[in-house]
């Protein structure tokens, strides 16, 4: 059951010892979480709940105390299990030395790409991004939302089946969060699979298809977007261009029935969307 | 595989390049190769002497302090910037990483003590030469017998290959610091730490063979003694072993079955240290 999931987290358990005091740290207990290919699955919690454990001991990074982590059904502290797998790390740094291009060839020859495959793979990915004409500055000249493109565009130098993003717009604007959206929209419809983490709520709403909430260690709350956020004996019609009229009349036959009409008021748009709108050229 | 480690070797090599501090310490030990020609005017034996004196010490010690800082930031700097995140993500095991940045200080120090041993040769066959021909218009009057007793007297005490060996022996020690500066900053917890931690076990290198010689004569060497002396034997690698300069410039030849033994020497501290580098960053929570 488990292999035919791009991500299988099974009883995972992680313990910090606390050097020099008989306590330790808890940061997960019996995590159980399944993300399945080609979807979109949203990590949220607060600070401190075991989201970025979670992502690293997927990844490789940190060794669990208890529990298995596969990634399409390897086990992820195998080296292969990384082979289609792309990350981008909270607030990512990278080597300021190097321009965004060398950046991305770095990371390549990482994934053994062969000379003809980086130059297509780097061309195609700085175009994604739209760094293109900032290819040959050096990364140090680049702005929060530039090294979270770059970032992006790494993680996907290897053209990878799972993408694993902890908080991709932490720090950008709205713009700039906004293309990271509009790419996970993407990667989603090329059926690669999304494992993201974000503080960003509405963000996660407008993207995932699945979310688990993680609180203290442990998964609270887990299931499809739809199902956990319906509010299950209410109901929403969104009208344009209707008179005052109609609307008195729906209420009235609203009053008639067993329904009750519990808010009426203007539709309204996002801030993000006010914002966006202002400040596009 | 090869690809990886070249990639990561290439990258810490730009890496170090780039940075001033390399440039400073190159540019130093150039200039005080190339100022000892001026620091001695006295016979041409003390001036070849002090030459090569100068010159092999400069290469030792800014090799030395090159291997150390250059090694010193490269992990804990990946683990602060979380590069090492980004890196290790990709299908690559952590020993390649490893041994990747530690490949790139390597050819590093190859380079920079290339370019100096390079220098050295240069100033010293110029002053060589130098004495050479002046030599010869000295004695031109002279009859050639003489002539030619004076000119191989100054060719007497000109370099031979044996610099190469020490040249080479101040490569490995830097080899050997590289490695343990490696595997110290795999569990150090900031940069500095690792600096300090290898200044001392650069002078505890250098003098533990002296110490060990010194309480291992004494009678009363009780086995405390003898105990203690092997275990600082075995962390800390004798350093002074891969110092053939003092033979160099006394100008006593260097048998090659010496500098095998030394050359086995380093590669052995290099392996060991490399793979306690590697146990300790694999147990590494990142």
């Amino acid at each position: 059951m488990s292999d035919s999931a791009a991500v299988a987290v099974e009883r995972l358990t992680k313990v910090f010892p606390v050097p020099f005091r008989r306590q330790s740290i808890v940061a997960l207990r019996d995590l159980n979480l399944r993300v399945e290919p080609g979807e979109v699955y949203g990590l949220l919690g607060p600070n401190g709940s075991g989201k970025s454990t979670t992502l690293k001991i997927i990844l490789g990074l940190v060794s669990p105390t208890g529990g298995s982590t596969k990634i399409f059904g390897r086990d992820s502290s195998l080296v292969e299990s990384r082979q289609s797998v792309g990350f981008l790390p909270e607030n990512p740094y990278f080597y300021k030395f190097l321009t965004g291009e060398e950046t991305l060839r770095f990371f390549g020859k990482l994934c053994r790409l062969n000379a003809a495959q980086l130059n297509e793979r780097v061309r195609e990915l700085l175009e994604l991004v739209g760094l293109t004409n900032a290819r040959h500055q050096r990364l140090s000249t680049h702005s929060k939302g530039m090294l979270q493109r770059i970032g992006l565009a790494q993680a996907l130098i290897n053209d990878p089946k799972l993408v694993v993003l902890d908080e991709p717009t932490a720090g950008v604007d709205p713009a700039g969060s906004r293309d990271i959206r509009d790419l996970i929209v993407d990667l989603k419809q090329r059926g690669v699979t999304v494992l993201l983490s974000s503080h960003l709520l509405g963000q996660v709403q407008e993207i995932c298809d699945r979310v688990g909430i993680l609180a203290k260690g442990a998964l609270v709350r887990e299931g499809r977007l739809a199902d956990l956020i319906a509010i299950e004996n209410r109901s929403e019609l969104v009208l344009e261009n209707a008179p005052e009229s109609l609307l008195n009349e729906i209420e009235k036959l609203a009053a008639n029935s067993e329904a009750r009409v519990v808010e009426r008021r203007r539709s309204t748009t996002t801030l993000e969307r006010l914002f966006l709108d202002a400040t596009k050229e | 595989m090869i690809k990886r480690i070249t990639a990561i070797t290439a990258n810490t090599l730009t890496e170090l390049t780039r940075q001033k501090v390399f440039y400073v310490l190159l540019i130093f030990a150039l200039v005080l190769i190339s100022s000892s020609v001026f620091l001695a005017r006295f016979s041409f034996q003390q001036e070849f002497q002090i030459l090569k004196d100068v010159s092999l010490g400069a290469m030792s010690i800014f090799s030395s302090l090159l291997a150390i800082l250059a090694t010193a930031r490269l992990i804990p700097q990946d683990i602060e910037d979380r590069t090492i995140y980004t890196i290790l993500a990709k299908p690559i095991p952590r020993w390649e990483y490893l041994f990747g940045r530690l490949l790139g200080v390597l050819v590093l120090l190859a380079i920079s003590i290339a370019v100096m041993a390079l220098l050295f040769v240069s100033v010293f066959h110029a002053r060589e030469q130098t004495v050479l021909n002046e030599t010869t218009r000295q004695l031109s009057a002279a009859p050639q017998e003489q002539l030619r007793d004076a000119l191989d007297a100054v060719r007497a005490n000109a370099l031979r290959h044996d610099v190469f060996f020490a040249v080479a022996a101040i490569f490995l020690k830097a080899c050997v610091l590289a490695a343990l500066t490696l595997f110290v900053s795999t569990f150090a917890t900031t940069n500095l730490f690792t600096v300090f931690v290898m200044i001392a076990v650069y002078f505890i290198g250098h003098l533990q063979a002296t110490a060990r010689e010194f309480w291992l004569t004494q009678q009363s060497a009780g086995w405390l003694t003898k105990s203690l002396l092997a275990i600082v034997a075995l962390i800390f690698p004798d350093l002074q072993a891969f110092n053939l300069a003092d033979e160099v410039v006394a100008g006593a030849a260097i048998a090659l079955a010496v500098f095998t033994k030394i050359g086995l020497l380093g590669i052995f501290y290099v392996v060991i240290y490399t793979l306690a580098a590697t146990f300790a960053f694999y147990g590494k929570e990142l």
